[in-house]
């Protein structure tokens, strides 16, 4: 084989790299000399180097300390502006550097384009890119190909996809099979399974007041099934005691998604519990994030926060007192899509270059054409007798003051989601200028209440309640924080703990989580590369491009297993309780220990909680039933598509061996060639 | 009083081919191509120092228009080539790299400029008169009886960009969508004479591959999709505009216009707009499609009389759209509507596909028009994706007009290499004759050019392996590069179209070292191997002729003058 044994030491670039990646760190804004020309940054000189590689492992151990539940905050700082940002996310910190090299910006694509969708696991997507590229390099040193490699990592990740997919715990038709616990019932521990399911229940942070004896009871009648039904079905018997055993494992699920953020995950619960009340259909339970809203309150204590049926905005002050004149009225609302000011248009509008304004005439009249439409609109919101109006947009000066005198609220840079809700259930309809307004867009059955008297904290703090009668499922949560540089992690942390949610609901699935699918994913790629390389020994006539084929596949899968082993023991690492040996340590002896016929991730002990109480399943004492420990679940089509994309992500950078970058400043760069 | 600036006299070169950083560009440029080339083929990033997208790709369409030099011979080239991709799609890649290969070879072997350019066009004749030739060996006839040959010209060409990372599957799947929308789009019961109809190309991005699939009729997507009725069947009048229903006056070009502050002109426009609205009411019609934007008050008044409504449809689907309903696009809003201008959409429905929400519209009659929907992962292997199918529809397409197909994988290359040393060897005295040279240097020539064409074949491989043909039927094969001695006896497989097998009495040669020349052999027809690979005929044939035209003509040019003021 040749180049076998190559380590790092040979990559000198990987130093500077890593230097560079650290410099990005600071984001330091580099001047650009702009030059139409067009450079080609070749690397044929030093093809052997791979530099994108090793820049997309550096960059991803710069972010290491985003992964796991136990995350480390970090300070961004911009020398050139001087602004600094807090973060405690990959794709926050990604964003923030502003990258400029090209795979700086790659990244920066991908992690975008994930968290559009998903909003949550672009730490875990940033790591395996990093930790596969390093794999990918690996390979390329032994002097596996290009294309091989692709090939074998393409076969490892659909053995990694399929095992996760088999070791999803379904709840289709809402009954979640809590695998643990009934294989517990299997080998003839039926007490504690009972015990526990209760344990499970009465521990929870939650206030659900289930009666113990009764879930009790449950549990046992449905023993004879081997799983605990944690069914909406359950329902059909109208049974009060069964819905309450369903929102505790609901809780259950929720806390097992919380990852340490138990707080914000109670919040995200409780929205999704005032949201799904209003909601009447039982039979599909989901949850609406785009009927979600949030309000940050500064100067209250943390643990105020909580979830508030309808829309709640922060008032000013020249709005309060119109709001004391409307709050016992029934309203009429208008829905604007838009700017309220005479200057905006709509999208796609083109203001006329070649305009003049000629008057032959001097001007009589003092008042400018936008006083004569904002006299105009207000007649109009008069005599169609609207009391509110609701905008995405802001409205200009003249306009709100105008409206306040003559006691119209006007609330402002609201979500049009938000608008559209409130369009259904007011009977009223969006309109893009004030002068589309007819009777039948204007809605009706709106009120105004003031949600909470919080002039004890801030005078300034005005917290109103825009609801209907009926209910639309919007609901605010209302984040409070007496540090003002945290309301935007805050708010991040908690997006993530409802997406989360939305996506188990939507998924009807979860992932065995705390590392466990992860291991069970090393087990298989493991278990494939020692039958890849039984068969390179074994093979008959041993033919030597075949036995070549069947050794690289073994060394590459053993790689690829590393990547995630390089995953978990860094999640075990950044909970700050152990060193990597011993973390590494604990991996290798609970995979020698699995037994393969037995079974599946959830047959794995969790590695890593959030819980601070019951932090690590030491193998001496695994097997104990004793601590109740909180199962821990991931999302299993956001770490499906995490791990797919990431692989994207190095295949791309893998194939690649040159850059053609346009607008260079010859002078400037070194390793460059001018075509 | 205007100051004089001295003027700095043009710059000439003379001989620019002889010129070393001319020289190195050239090679540079041919490296930096040739290590994109195949389905192995590395990808490069193409990006502005200033920032914004990265484009990674391996697509010459893509790679050449974002490679502009300050060598005007590297210019010439890229736009001759570039021509050539607009007309054809494919094989701009290897047009590319055969000529500049030329360029290189011609100058390696020290030939003189003039007779290098004589032998080339006798080399192209010979090469452009065998591939027309009944008994050519490397020619494939496409039989449109069974999709097997079509679906096999789509599928090399999906499977020859590396950045849409397809598994086998995925290939399969993309290569007999792209054969489907191709069939769509020929009119079957049109009399007279046949126009092709449109494939519309929609892009999905977060969807798996295996989502993606080919609709009769078009898909536009909706922007507001929540105002929308559901469905409307039974034929709906259709009316599209192609002026913008903004509520904009009119472009007004450079000059300007003057006008009272006290007339609203937007309020004038806005009226004129809502008087179009009140006609399509009168007329009946249930579709209206813009392809700017429709002004909200427009939009609401439409709306409000049952008419569905679709703007910022996109000059793209212009075309398409005016074709599936039949409509003539109305250019003016200051004008009364002529009925002969609305056409007929048999029916709409809403499809979702992730975010994007779609409305379906059908045609009444056969109007062969359909979209294809593309879905990947992510933006860069979606754009890849895209330029790939499109460029696999466009040689589908051109086997209508020549029902052939060349064998792909380099054994085109070699087999017409080996075509052209056999024949130059044999008939070097006359033709030396001809083109008024001694017989040595004419095969001096030949060799240049069968080199050429080899290096093609030979830029096939990126992983370090090396390029080996057999000396019967001059195909092309590759040996891996841990490969043994015995590996090549008896593990070889199949040649790089899939038509040949390896048997132990083939004689291998590798391709970068001297031959004896043979004649090669046409395969017999007892075979029953199907080729696996196959390039678009027409497209080949023409980018054999640019590439050999175009480094003629480079090799004609003795000076460069440039004027640098």
């Amino acid at each position: 084989m040749r180049g076998a044994g190559c380590g790092m030491s040979e990559f000198p670039d990987l130093c500077k790299v890593l230097e560079l990646s650290t410099v990005i760190l600071r984001s330091i804004i580099r001047d650009h000399h702009i030059r139409q020309a067009v450079m080609l940054k070749s690397v044929t000189a030093n093809q052997q180097q791979y530099v994108g590689l090793q820049e997309l492992s550096a960059l991803a151990r710069t972010l290491q300390p985003f992964i796991g539940p136990q995350k480390k905050y970090r300070f961004i700082q911009n020398v050139r502006s001087g602004e600094s940002a807090l973060t405690c996310s990959c794709f926050c910190a990604i964003q923030n550097l502003e990258p400029t090299c090209a795979l700086g910006q790659l990244v920066c694509e991908t992690l975008q384009e994930h968290e559009k969708i998903y909003h949550t696991g672009s730490g875990c997507l940033m790591f395996l890119a990093g930790a596969w590229s390093s794999a990918a390099l690996l390979g390329l040193c032994q002097g596996i190909s290009v294309t091989q490699i692709i090939s074998i990592m393409n076969e490892g990740i659909e053995i990694c996809l399929d095992a996760v997919r088999k070791s999803a715990l379904l709840f289709n038709g809402l009954d979640v099979r809590l695998s643990r616990r009934s294989t517990a019932a299997v080998h003839g521990l039926e007490l504690s399974l009972s015990e526990e399911a209760f344990c499970v229940a009465s521990n929870l942070p939650f206030n659900f007041q289930a009666p113990p004896a009764k879930v009790y009871q449950q549990a046992q009648n449905i023993r004879g099934q081997r799983q605990i039904k944690l069914s909406r079905y359950f329902c059909e018997n109208k049974s009060e005691m069964v819905s309450e055993f369903e929102t505790c494992s609901f809780a259950h699920i929720a806390e097992g998604l919380s990852h340490s953020c138990d707080n914000l995950m109670k919040l995200a619960v409780e929205v999704m519990q005032v949201q799904s009340r209003s909601n009447q259909d039982i039979t599909t339970v989901t949850f609406d994030i785009s009927k979600v809203t949030t309000c940050v309150l500064f100067g209250l204590p943390e643990d105020c926060s909580c979830a508030v049926p309808g829309c709640i905005v922060l008032l000013s002050d020249e709005q309060v007192s119109v709001f004391h004149h409307l709050k016992t009225k029934r309203l009429k609302v208008a829905l604007i899509d838009g700017d309220l000011s005479h200057s905006y248009h709509h999208m796609g509008f083109k203001r006329p270059a070649g305009m003049q304004h000629v008057r032959d005439q001097p001007s009589v009249s003092e008042s400018s054409t936008e006083d004569k439409w904002v006299k105009k609109v207000v007649k109009l919101f008069l005599d169609l007798g609207v009391n509110l109006i609701l905008l995405t947009g802001v409205a200009c000066k003249p306009m709100d003051q105008n409206c306040c005198r003559n006691q119209i609220l006007v609330v402002e840079k609201l979500n049009s989601s938000v608008l559209r809700t409130f369009a259904q259930s007011t009977g009223s309809a969006l309109v893009t200028y004030p002068s589309q307004l007819r009777d039948h867009c204007v809605g009706t059955g709106v009120q105004l209440a003031l949600w909470r008297d919080l002039s004890c904290y801030d005078r300034k703090l005005v917290p109103v309640n825009i609801s209907t009668e009926e209910n639309t499922g919007l609901v605010t949560a209302i984040l409070t924080s007496s540090v003002q540089c945290k309301s935007q992690l805050q708010q991040d942390r908690f997006w993530a703990c409802a997406y989360r949610l939305h996506h188990a609901l939507k998924d009807r699935a979860l992932l065995p989580g705390a590392g466990r699918t992860e291991m069970f994913c090393i087990h298989l790629l493991q278990k494939q590369a020692q039958n890849c390389r039984e068969k390179s020994t074994n093979s008959v006539p041993p033919s030597a491009a075949g036995t070549a084929v069947a050794l690289h596949t073994s060394v590459m899968l053993e790689l690829m297993a590393d990547g995630l082993m390089d995953y978990i023991t860094t999640v075990m690492i950044n909970s700050g309780k152990m060193s990597k040996v011993e973390a590494r340590t604990i991996v290798t002896r609970q995979l020698q220990t699995f037994d393969v016929h037995q079974g599946n991730a959830t047959k794995f002990p969790q590695l890593v909680l959030g819980n601070e109480n019951e932090a690590f399943v030491f193998p001496s004492r695994k097997q104990t039933e004793c601590a109740p420990a909180v199962e821990v679940y991931d999302n299993l089509c956001v770490k499906q598509e995490a791990w797919r994309r990431a692989l994207d992500l190095v295949f791309l950078v893998l194939q690649t061996d040159e850059e053609v970058v346009s607008g260079l400043d010859q002078k400037m760069e070194k390793d460059t060639m001018m075509l | 009083m205007s100051r004089v600036v001295k003027k700095t006299p043009s710059v000439c070169t003379d001989m620019p081919l002889n010129n070393a950083e001319v020289c190195a560009k050239l090679h540079l440029m041919k490296e930096l191509l040739r290590s994109c080339y195949g389905p192995t083929g590395r990808l490069k990033h193409i990006r502005n120092n200033i920032g914004g997208r990265v484009t990674t790709s391996s697509s010459s369409s893509v790679l050449l228009p974002a490679l502009s030099s300050s060598q005007p011979l590297l210019n010439l080239i890229k736009s001759s080539i570039l021509n050539h991709i607009s007309r054809f799609s494919d094989c701009g890649l290897f047009a590319a790299i055969f000529c500049l290969s030329l360029l290189e070879h011609v100058r390696q072997h020290e030939l003189r400029e003039n007779l290098a350019i004589k032998v080339n066009k006798h080399c192209l004749s010979l090469c452009t008169s065998y591939l027309q030739r009944e008994d050519c060996a490397c020619r494939v006839k496409v039989n449109f009886c069974s999709s097997q040959n079509l679906m096999t010209l789509a599928g090399s060409i999906i499977s020859s960009k590396p950045a849409c990372l397809l598994t086998e599957a995925e290939k399969h799947h993309i290569s007999t969508m792209v054969v489907r929308a191709f069939l769509q789009t020929i009119p079957c019961s049109t009399p007279g004479p046949v126009t092709l109809g449109h494939t519309v190309t929609v892009t999905i991005v977060g969807l798996r591959v295996l989502d993606s699939a080919v609709f009769p009729g078009l898909l536009v997507e909706m922007y507001d999709p929540f105002d929308q009725t559901d469905s409307s069947s039974g034929p709906l009048r259709t009316v599209l505009f192609s002026t913008s229903l903004a509520g904009d006056l009119a472009e007004l070009g450079d000059g300007t216009i003057e006008v009272d502050p006290d007339v609203d002109t937007d309020l004038q426009v806005l009226n004129q707009l809502l008087e179009l609205g009140k006609q399509l009411v009168e007329d009946e019609v249930r579709l209206c499609v813009c392809q700017k934007v429709i002004h909200p008050v427009l939009q609401q008044y439409l709306r409000s009389h049952g008419v569905v409504v679709l703007e910022r449809l996109g000059m793209a689907l212009m075309e398409p759209l005016s074709m599936l309903a039949g409509t003539q696009p109305v250019a003016t809003l200051h004008a009364r509507i002529l009925s002969t201008a609305y056409g007929r959409v048999k029916n709409l429905s809403t499809k979702q596909f992730g975010f994007k929400t779609m409305l379906h519209l059908q045609p009444e009659g056969e109007a062969a028009v359909c979209t294809m929907v593309l879905c990947h992962r992510n933006e860069t292997m979606l754009d890849e994706l895209k330029v790939v199918c499109q460029k696999a529809e466009h040689g589908l397409r051109l086997t209508l007009k020549e029902p052939s197909a060349l064998l792909g994988g380099g054994c085109t290359e070699t087999h017409l290499s080996a075509y052209v040393k056999h024949k130059g060897q044999q008939e070097a005295s006359e033709s030396a004759a001809g083109l008024g040279c001694s017989p040595a240097e004419f095969l001096l020539g030949v060799k240049v050019f069968c080199r050429s064409l080899d290096m093609v074949a030979r830029s096939l491989e990126h992983d370090g392996g090396t390029s080996v043909i057999d000396l019967n039927h001059a195909h092309h094969w590759t040996v891996s590069a841990g490969a043994t001695k015995e590996d090549m006896v008896g593990g070889l497989g199949l040649c790089g179209c899939g038509l040949v097998e390896n048997s132990p009495s083939t004689k291998w040669t590798f391709l970068n070292t001297e031959y004896a020349e043979f004649c090669p052999a046409p395969l017999l027809g007892d075979s029953c191997r199907k080729p696996t690979v196959l390039d678009s005929f027409t497209a080949k044939v023409n980018a054999l002729q640019v590439a050999v035209e175009t480094a003629n003509l480079v090799l004609d040019v003795r000076y460069i003058i440039e004027d640098v003021n």
